[in-house]
C-alpha cells in the first residue's frame, strides 16, 4: 500500500503542466497591473473633466472681461447722446431737462468705464475701442458749444443742431454698435471653437488610455481563458487516469484475493489428499504393529508408542494448517456449519464465547459468497478475540430474496474507527466489495464492535 | 455364527487398504465391498446388501452425509460408521442426522474401528473416546462462561433412564415393554426430556447423552 501511494505521489510531482509558483506570480502581476491601469484611467478621466471644466470657464470669463466693458461703453455713450438731444429738444422753461451735472456724471462713468478696459487687446478690439473713443471725442465737441448757449439760441439752434450733428452721430453710435454685437458674437464661436479644440485633445488623450486598458484586459482574460480551458483539460486527464489506475489497483486485488483463494486451496487439497493420506495410512499400519507387538516386548511397544504419538501430532498439525487455509467443512457441510465449526473453535482456543445465528440460509448460494462470508467471520472473529478482550461475539447471518448479510458483534472494548483501521478490516472490505456488497463498520471505544457486510445475490 | 458384512467408502486407497486389513483380521467380520466415493458407496449398499457402512465424510461427488442419508432410504437396515477428520459438534450432529450410528475421529479408526462395527452391528452407538472428550469440554465451557445451570439435574430419575434408551437407539415401543409402561406415557416422557433440555430430534438427543457420557 505505501509502495503504491508513493508510486502515485512521485508520478504526479514530475509531470508539468499544473499551475506552478512562477505562473501564479505572472498572473498575479498581470491582474495587479490591469487593475492599476483601470484605476489610473479613472482617475484620469476625472482630472481631465475637471480641467475641462476649468479651462471652459477661464475662456467664458476672459471673453467677458473683453465684450462687457466695450458693451458697457457703447451703451454710456448712446444714452449721453440720448441725453445732448433732450437738452435740446427741452423747450419748457419751467423743466430745464438734463443740465451739466448729469453730463459730468456721464462723462466720469465713461471715463472709467476706458480707464478700466483690458490692456491687452486684440487688433479688430483695438479698432472698434479706437472708434468708440472717437464717437465720444466728436460728442463732446458737439455738446461743450451747446451747453454754453442761452435758451434762446438753443431753440434756435437745436433743430439744426439735431438734423445735423446729434442724429447723424446716433446713427453712426448704433452702426459702431452691431459691429460690437458682431464681433461679440465671433468671439463666442471662437471661445466655443477653442474650447471643442481642448475638448477634443482632452478626450483623444483619454481614448488612447482606454485602448490600452481594454487591449491589455483582452489580452489578459484571453490568456486566462485559454490557460483554464487547458487546466480543465488536465484535470479531466488527470481524473480519467486516476479513474483508470484505481479500477486497475481494484482488479489487481481482486485477483489477488482470488489468486489466494486459489493457492490456499491447491495447497490444502494438497497436505489432506497426499500428506494427509500417507500420515492416515501411517497410522493404520503403526496402530497394526502396536497389535503385533508382544505385551511383554517392553522395549518395542514403548518405542512404537513414541512413533505412534509423533504420527498423531503430526496429523493434527497437518490438519490444522489445511483448515486454516482451506475449511473442509465448507464443502462438506455447507457454510452455516462451517460459521458454527468456526465460532466453536473461536470459543475453544479463546475467552470469547461465540454464538452463531441464522435462518434458513440457502446452501445454493454461489461458492464465492460462501467463502468471503467465512473469510469475514473468519477476519472479524480472530480480530474480536486477538484485541478486543470480548467475553460473548455473535455472528448473524441473514437470507431474504435478494440478499444476504452477515454481521459479526462483540462486546468488546471497541476502538476508534476513524483511527484504526488494520490491514485485515481492508482485506474484508475488499473482499465484499469486489462481490458487489457493502462493508459497515461500527465501533467505539468503549462499547464493543459490529462488522457487517452485505451482499446481493445474483440470482433470486 | 453369521459373519457381518462391511462396506468401506473412503476416497485415499491407502486408508482403505489399512481399515482392510483391521477389519480382516476379524473372524466374524468381513469386507464385502471397497468404494472410492459417495455414489459408489451408494450404489454398491444396494447392490452388496452389507449390515454395516464405514464410511469417510470428506469424499468427492456425494460427501459422507449425504451418501449416507440416501443409503438409509434403501436400506434402513445397514448401520453406517462414520470417519471423519474432526472430532466437531457440526459434523457428528449431521451425521447423526443423517443416520450414522457411529462416530470415529480418524486418528483413533484403527483402534476403535471393530468395537464401533460390532455396536452399531446390534443397534448401539458408538463415539470415539476423543469426540466424547470434545463435545463434553465445549458444553462444560458454554456453561461455565454463560453461568446456566446443568439442565440434566432438572430430569427426574425416570427421564433420564427414558432418555439413554433413546439415545441407545430403542423405540418408544421397545422401551415401553423395557420399562413395563404404556407407549402413550413414554411418548409424554421424551417431549418433556426434550423441552427440558431445549433439543430439537433425537441427534441432538443423542448429541446430548454423549457429552454427558450417557452412551459411549
Amino acid at each position: 500500500m505505501e509502495v503504491l501511494s508513493q508510486v502515485t505521489e512521485t508520478g504526479l510531482k514530475n509531470d508539468g503542466g499544473w499551475p506552478s509558483g512562477k505562473l501564479r506570480l505572472i498572473l498575479l502581476i498581470s491582474f495587479g497591473g490591469l487593475l492599476g491601469l483601470m484605476v489610473i484611467a479613472g482617475l484620469d478621466a476625472f482630472h481631465l473633466a475637471r480641467q475641462m471644466h476649468t479651462q471652459e470657464e477661464e475662456i467664458r470669463q476672459t471673453l467677458l472681461a473683453h465684450t462687457q466693458p466695450l458693451l458697457v461703453l457703447s451703451s454710456s455713450i448712446y444714452v449721453y447722446n440720448d441725453r445732448i438731444e433732450e437738452y435740446l429738444m427741452s423747450q419748457d422753461p419751467k423743466s430745464d431737462g438734463p443740465r451739466a451735472e448729469d453730463f459730468s456724471r456721464l462723462q466720469a462713468e465713461i471715463n472709467s468705464t476706458l480707464r478700466k478696459y483690458p490692456a491687452n487687446c486684440q487688433p479688430q478690439e483695438r479698432a472698434l475701442l479706437e472708434s468708440l473713443k472717437q464717437l465720444y471725442t466728436d460728442q463732446q465737441g458737439m455738446l461743450d458749444p451747446v451747453l454754453s448757449w442761452s435758451r434762446e439760441e438753443r431753440r434756435r439752434q437745436a433743430w439744426r443742431i439735431l438734423n445735423e450733428e446729434v442724429l447723424p452721430q446716433r446713427s453712426r453710435i448704433q452702426a459702431t454698435s452691431e459691429r460690437i454685437e458682431l464681433w461679440n458674437s465671433q468671439q463666442k464661436g471662437a471661445t466655443d471653437r477653442e474650447i471643442f479644440a481642448s475638448f477634443a485633445s482632452l478626450q483623444a488623450r483619454q481614448t488612447r488610455l482606454l485602448t490600452v486598458v481594454l487591449t491589455a484586459g483582452l489580452v489578459l482574460s484571453l490568456a486566462s481563458i485559454i490557460y483554464l480551458l487547458r487546466l480543465g483539460e488536465e484535470t479531466e486527464r488527470r481524473y480519467q487516469e486516476l479513474a483508470l489506475s484505481r479500477a486497475q489497483l481494484e482488479a489487481l486485488s481482486a485477483q489477488l484475493v482470488d489468486a489466494q483463494e486459489t493457492e490456499r486451496r491447491s495447497i490444502s487439497r494438497e497436505l489432506h489428499d497426499e500428506v494427509g493420506q500417507s500420515l492416515g495410512a501411517l497410522l493404520v499400519e503403526v496402530g497394526r504393529l502396536a497389535a503385533a507387538v508382544p505385551s511383554d516386548n517392553t522395549s518395542i511397544r514403548d518405542h512404537v508408542d513414541k512413533i505412534k504419538s509423533v504420527a498423531e501430532t503430526t496429523v493434527e498439525t497437518v490438519r490444522n494448517i489445511a483448515l486454516l487455509l482451506r475449511p473442509s467443512m465448507l464443502d462438506d457441510l455447507g457454510l452455516i456449519a462451517a460459521l458454527e465449526w468456526q465460532g466453536r473453535e473461536v470459543s475453544r482456543r479463546s475467552e470469547m464465547e461465540v454464538e452463531v445465528q441464522s435462518s434458513d440460509i440457502s446452501e445454493k448460494i454461489p461458492e464465492d459468497y460462501k467463502i468471503c462470508i467465512y473469510r469475514f467471520v473468519q477476519e472479524a472473529l480472530n480480530n474480536a478475540a486477538r484485541h478486543s478482550a470480548a467475553k460473548n461475539a455473535k455472528v448473524a447471518v441473514e437470507q431474504t430474496v435478494s440478499k444476504i448479510s452477515v454481521s459479526v458483534s462483540d462486546d468488546g472494548r471497541g476502538f476508534d474507527p476513524q483511527r484504526v483501521r488494520g490491514l485485515g478490516v481492508l482485506g474484508m472490505e475488499e473482499r465484499v466489495r469486489r462481490l458487489g456488497g457493502t462493508f459497515t463498520l461500527e465501533s467505539k471505544p468503549g462499547s464493543g464492535t459490529r462488522l457487517k457486510a452485505e451482499f446481493p445475490l445474483p440470482h433470486a | 455364527m453369521n459373519s457381518i458384512r462391511v462396506l468401506l467408502a473412503d476416497d485415499h486407497k491407502l486408508i482403505r487398504a489399512g481399515l482392510r486389513l483391521v477389519v480382516d483380521q476379524q473372524p466374524d467380520l468381513s469386507v464385502v465391498g471397497e468404494a472410492d466415493d459417495g455414489r459408489q458407496a451408494v450404489e454398491l449398499a444396494k447392490s452388496l446388501k452389507p449390515n454395516v457402512v464405514v464410511m469417510d465424510i470428506g469424499m468427492p461427488n456425494l460427501n459422507g452425509i449425504e451418501a449416507a442419508r440416501q443409503i438409509r432410504e434403501i436400506r434402513p437396515d445397514a448401520a453406517i460408521v462414520m470417519l471423519s477428520m474432526h472430532a466437531d459438534e457440526g459434523y457428528v450432529l449431521r451425521a447423526l442426522g443423517a443416520g450414522a450410528r457411529a462416530y470415529l475421529v480418524k486418528d483413533s479408526a484403527t483402534t476403535d474401528l471393530v468395537q464401533a462395527i460390532h455396536a452399531v452391528a446390534e443397534g448401539k452407538s458408538f463415539f470415539s473416546p476423543a469426540v466424547s472428550k470434545v463435545l463434553l469440554e465445549d458444553y462444560v465451557r458454554k456453561l461455565r462462561r454463560s453461568g446456566a445451570e446443568d439442565s440434566y439435574d432438572l430430569l427426574s430419575p425416570r427421564e433420564r433412564e427414558i432418555l439413554q434408551l433413546v439415545a441407545e437407539g430403542k423405540s418408544n415401543k421397545e422401551i415401553a415393554s423395557l420399562l413395563n409402561l404404556s407407549v402413550y406415557t413414554v411418548e409424554t416422557h421424551r417431549a418433556k426430556i426434550m423441552q427440558k433440555l431445549n433439543l430439537k430430534g433425537v441427534p441432538e438427543l443423542i448429541l446430548y447423552a454423549v457429552r454427558k457420557g450417557i452412551i459411549s
